[in-house]
C-alpha cells in the first residue's frame, strides 16, 4: 500500500495528528499497526477531520473507524470532496 | 489560497528553526502561523514542535518550565496540544501529567498518590457540574428549589474542603476550573431569567461560592470558563454529541480560546501584573491629529466619534484607579498638548494629572520610555505601550522588546479599550492598598528626586527625608503582599525565590523562622510595604533564604535597617552566626555586593546548596550590625514578630 492512494489534506492532517511523516500515511494505517493511534488520538483526529472538512461523524461509527481506508471511505460517503 | 500558501510557510520556516534549534524563530514562526490558520493540525504541529524544543525555549528564551497536574472528571486529553501551545506562546512550557477520570479525591488527598509524588508546581482542578453538585438539576427542576441552596452550600464545602486539606500538606499553586452553566433547561429561558433557584441562576451562585473560597486558599485562582462560554457562545460551547459519547465538555472549536483563558488565569499565579501604560495621543486617547487640527478640532467627548475616546480615556483612568500608572509617550509640541488639556477639559476625563509621567517632544519614542523608567525605578518589563502607528510600534518592539505593545486600532476607535482588554498583562486575582496608591507614591518620588538635586551632601538628604521603617510579620502584611512582593522584585533580590504563601507558613513555624516585612514612609509619603526578609536557624547559625527591596527605594539605607532587624531577631532566638546567600541573576546587580558591603565574609554554603549560590557570613557575638542613623525604626514590639507568636497570630 501506497501512501499516494491517500488524497493529500487527509494525509497531511493525519500526519500531524500522530506526529509522523506523509509518507507513512497509508491506507492501512490504523490503530493496529500504529502504537501512537490510541483512543485519545483517534478522538484527536476525529475531531481535526470534522474541523478540516466541516462533517459531524456519527459517534456511534467513531470507534470502528480505525484505518486510514475506513476513515477516508466514511468521509466519502457524507460527500466530502477529497 | 494565499492563506494555504502562507500556512505553509509558516510551517517550512517551523521546521527549519529547529533544525537550526532557534528557539525564538519556532515561537514566532508558530505564532505567525497560527494567527492565519485555526486548523487543528497546525496547532498540533506547533504543540508537537514545541514539546521537540522544550529544552531550546527554557535555555533560550528563559521560559518557564512549570510541572503541571491536572486532576479531572472529564476528557481533556484533545485539548492538551493546544494547552501546551498557548503555554509556550506566554512563556510557560508545561511538563503536563493528567490524572485518571475518577480518582481526583484521592489524588489530592492521600500523601503518596501520582500527583504528589510527581510533585508539581501547579495543580489544576478540572470537574464538571455531575462531579460538583450532580443534585442540582433534579432539585432546581421543580421551580421551586427546596434544598437548592443547602446543595449550592454543601458542594462548595466539599470542594473547599478538598482544596484546604490539599494545601495543608502542599504548597503547590491551584486552579480551580468554575463550571459551564447549561444553554438550556427544563425551566425554559424564561423560567431560567425568572426562577431564583433555576439551574441557571443555581450554576452561578454556586461559580461565586467558589470564586469565594480560592480567594480564601493561598495562592490559589479560580478559573471563570463560564465567561468565557457567555463570551463565546453558550450554544455551541459544548458538543453534545461528543460529550454524551466521549465526555469531552467542549466544542473543538473552543479548544484554543479555552486555553487561552487558562494561561491567562494562571498566569497571575506566576507573574506580577505589568504597571505602566504608556499612552500615545494623536489618533488614541484622542482622534485626529493636535499639531494639525488645533485644540477645537481634536475629538474627544460625548458626540461619536469622541465618544469613542472618552470610553478609552475613562478605561485609563480606572486602570489607574488599582494601581496602574499611566504616561504619555507623544510627538508633539508640549505647550499644544498643555493647551488641548486645558481648553478640552469638560470633554476629556483625564487631566494632566492623572500621568504619572508625560514625554511629549519629538525625540524616539523608545528614549521616552527608558527614561520613564528611569524616572519611576521601574524595569522596562513592567511598561504596556499603545499607539497607532504601526511604525513606531514596529520600532519600540525591536528597540525595547521587553515592552508590551498595542497597536491602537485607529480605524476603529471604539475598539479602543478592547484592544487592551483582551491582553492579560494588567491581570491580577486580588488587589493590595499599596496598589491603589501607587499613583501618589510614584509623584512623591518625582518630588524626591528634585529634593536631592538641592540638599548638599547624601547623609543630609536622607536625614531630611524623615525616613520610618515599620517591621512588621509577613504573615500581617498582608501575606498576600509578601507573596507578590517576591513574586515581581527582580533587581534588589538577593536570592530571586519565588515564595508562595504556604512556603513563608512553613518556614515561620520551623526554628529561628522570621518572615518580616518593612513598612516605609517619609515626609512625602508612604511607601506601603516594600522589603522582606525570610530566614530560620540551623543549630546556631541563621540563614537568610530570601532578602529583597521594591527598587523604588533603594539607596537610603532601608536595605541595612532591615538585615540590621533580622540579625538583632536572630541574635534574640539564639543565633551566633548569620549567612545571607546571593544568586546572580540577569537583573540583580544592584545587590551582588550587599553582604560584603555589610561587613561579611565569604564562606562555604551548606551541603547540598544549590549550584549558583554565594554564602557569606558574619559573627554576632563579635559586631553588631546597625541601622543607619537617619532611619527611624519603629513598630511591634520584637516579640511579637516571633514564630510562634506570629504563627497563631
Amino acid at each position: 500500500m501506497n501512501s499516494m492512494q491517500v488524497p493529500l489534506s487527509l494525509r497531511e492532517l493525519l500526519a500531524d495528528v500522530f506526529e509522523i511523516s506523509p509518507e507513512q500515511v497509508t491506507p492501512d494505517l490504523g490503530s493496529a499497526t500504529l502504537e501512537a493511534w490510541d483512543s485519545f488520538r483517534h478522538l484527536q483526529a476525529v475531531l481535526a477531520i470534522e474541523g478540516e472538512y466541516g462533517v459531524q461523524l456519527d459517534p456511534q461509527r467513531i470507534p470502528e473507524l480505525t484505518t486510514v481506508a475506513l476513515l477516508q471511505a466514511e468521509l466519502e460517503k457524507k460527500g466530502v470532496s477529497l | 489560497m494565499q492563506a494555504d500558501s502562507n500556512r505553509s510557510a509558516w510551517r517550512q520556516s517551523i521546521k527549519d528553526s529547529l533544525t537550526n534549534r532557534d528557539a525564538a524563530a519556532t515561537v514566532n514562526s508558530a505564532r505567525n502561523l497560527l494567527a492565519v490558520s485555526s486548523k487543528a493540525s497546525d496547532v498540533l504541529f506547533c504543540a508537537s514542535a514545541f514539546v521537540e524544543n522544550a529544552e531550546a525555549f527554557v535555555a533560550q528564551l528563559g521560559v518557564r518550565r512549570l510541572r503541571t497536574y491536572l486532576v479531572r472528571s472529564v476528557t481533556v486529553e484533545p485539548v492538551l496540544p493546544y494547552l501546551t501551545t498557548e503555554a509556550v506562546l506566554s512563556g510557560f512550557f508545561l511538563d503536563l501529567q493528567v490524572g485518571g477520570y475518577g480518582s481526583y479525591v484521592s489524588e489530592l488527598l492521600q500523601p503518596d498518590s501520582g500527583l504528589v509524588r510527581f510533585q508539581p508546581e501547579m495543580v489544576l482542578v478540572v470537574l464538571d457540574l455531575e462531579e460538583v453538585a450532580g443534585r442540582l438539576p433534579d432539585l432546581c427542576a421543580d421551580g421551586i428549589g427546596a434544598g437548592v441552596e443547602r446543595e449550592i452550600e454543601e458542594s462548595a464545602n466539599r470542594v473547599k474542603q478538598l482544596l484546604t486539606s490539599f494545601r495543608a500538606g502542599n504548597s503547590a499553586r491551584l486552579l480551580l476550573q468554575g463550571l459551564a452553566a447549561p444553554d438550556f433547561t427544563s425551566s425554559g429561558d424564561v423560567g431560567d431569567a425568572n426562577l431564583p433557584w433555576s439551574l441557571m441562576n443555581a450554576v452561578l451562585r454556586l461559580n461565586r461560592r467558589l470564586a469565594e473560597l480560592c480567594r480564601s486558599i493561598p495562592d490559589c485562582v479560580f478559573f471563570d470558563v463560564d465567561r468565557l462560554a457567555a463570551r463565546y457562545g453558550r450554544a455551541r460551547w459544548r458538543d453534545s454529541r461528543m460529550f454524551l459519547a466521549s465526555r469531552l465538555p467542549l466544542s473543538a472549536e473552543f479548544f484554543a480560546v479555552y486555553s487561552r483563558g487558562l494561561v491567562r488565569a494562571w498566569s497571575t499565579l506566576f507573574r506580577a501584573p505589568r504597571k505602566v501604560l504608556c499612552t500615545d495621543l494623536d489618533n488614541t486617547l484622542w482622534g485626529g491629529v493636535l499639531g494639525e487640527e488645533g485644540a477645537d478640532g481634536i475629538h474627544t467627548g460625548s458626540a461619536f466619534p469622541g465618544n469613542c475616546y472618552l470610553e478609552y480615556q475613562r478605561y485609563l483612568k480606572q486602570l489607574s484607579k488599582r494601581g496602574i500608572l499611566l504616561a504619555i509617550v507623544s510627538k508633539n509640541n508640549e505647550s499644544d498638548v498643555r493647551e488641548a488639556f486645558q481648553t478640552r477639559s469638560a470633554d476629556l476625563s483625564l487631566s494632566l494629572d492623572d500621568f504619572a509621567a508625560c514625554k511629549i517632544g519629538w525625540g524616539e519614542k523608545a528614549d521616552a520610555i527608558r527614561e520613564v523608567s528611569r524616572d519611576l525605578s521601574l524595569g522596562l518589563d513592567s511598561f504596556v505601550f499603545i499607539d497607532d502607528s504601526p511604525v513606531e510600534c514596529e520600532a519600540m518592539r525591536r528597540q525595547l522588546p521587553e515592552v508590551a505593545v498595542v497597536e491602537a486600532p485607529a480605524a476603529e476607535p471604539w475598539k479602543l479599550a478592547e484592544a487592551l482588554a483582551e491582553q492579560g498583562f494588567f491581570d491580577i486575582a486580588n488587589v493590595t492598598d499599596d496598589d491603589v496608591n501607587r499613583l501618589q507614591e510614584y509623584k512623591a518620588q518625582t518630588q524626591r528626586a528634585e529634593l536631592a538635586r538641592s540638599a548638599g551632601s547624601r547623609d543630609e538628604f536622607l536625614a531630611s527625608m524623615q525616613i520610618v521603617c515599620t517591621f512588621r510579620s509577613a504573615l500581617l502584611a498582608p501575606l498576600s503582599r509578601a507573596v507578590q512582593l517576591l513574586a515581581k522584585t527582580n533587581q534588589f533580590n538577593l536570592t530571586t525565590r519565588r515564595r508562595s504563601a504556604s512556603e513563608i507558613e512553613q518556614l515561620l513555624s520551623s526554628p529561628g523562622g522570621q518572615a518580616v516585612v518593612v513598612r516605609v514612609r517619609d515626609r512625602f509619603g508612604d511607601a506601603g510595604v516594600v522589603g522582606l526578609a525570610l530566614a530560620g536557624n540551623r543549630g546556631d547559625c541563621c540563614f537568610i533564604d530570601s532578602l529583597l527591596l521594591s527598587c523604588r527605594v533603594i539607596g537610603r539605607g532601608i536595605e541595612t535597617a532591615l538585615l540590621a532587624y533580622v540579625a538583632e531577631q536572630a541574635l534574640q532566638m539564639g543565633a551566633r552566626r548569620i549567612v545571607g546567600e546571593f544568586i546572580a541573576t540577569k537583573k540583580n546587580a544592584p545587590c551582588a555586593t550587599f553582604y560584603p558591603d555589610h561587613g561579611f565574609i565569604r564562606c562555604a554554603g551548606p551541603e547540598a546548596a544549590p549550584a549558583g549560590s554565594e554564602f557569606y557570613e558574619f559573627d554576632l557575638t563579635a559586631a553588631a550590625l546597625s541601622s543607619p542613623q537617619w532611619i527611624t525604626l519603629e513598630g511591634d514590639e520584637p516579640h511579637e514578630l516571633h514564630a510562634s507568636t506570629a504563627l497563631t497570630a
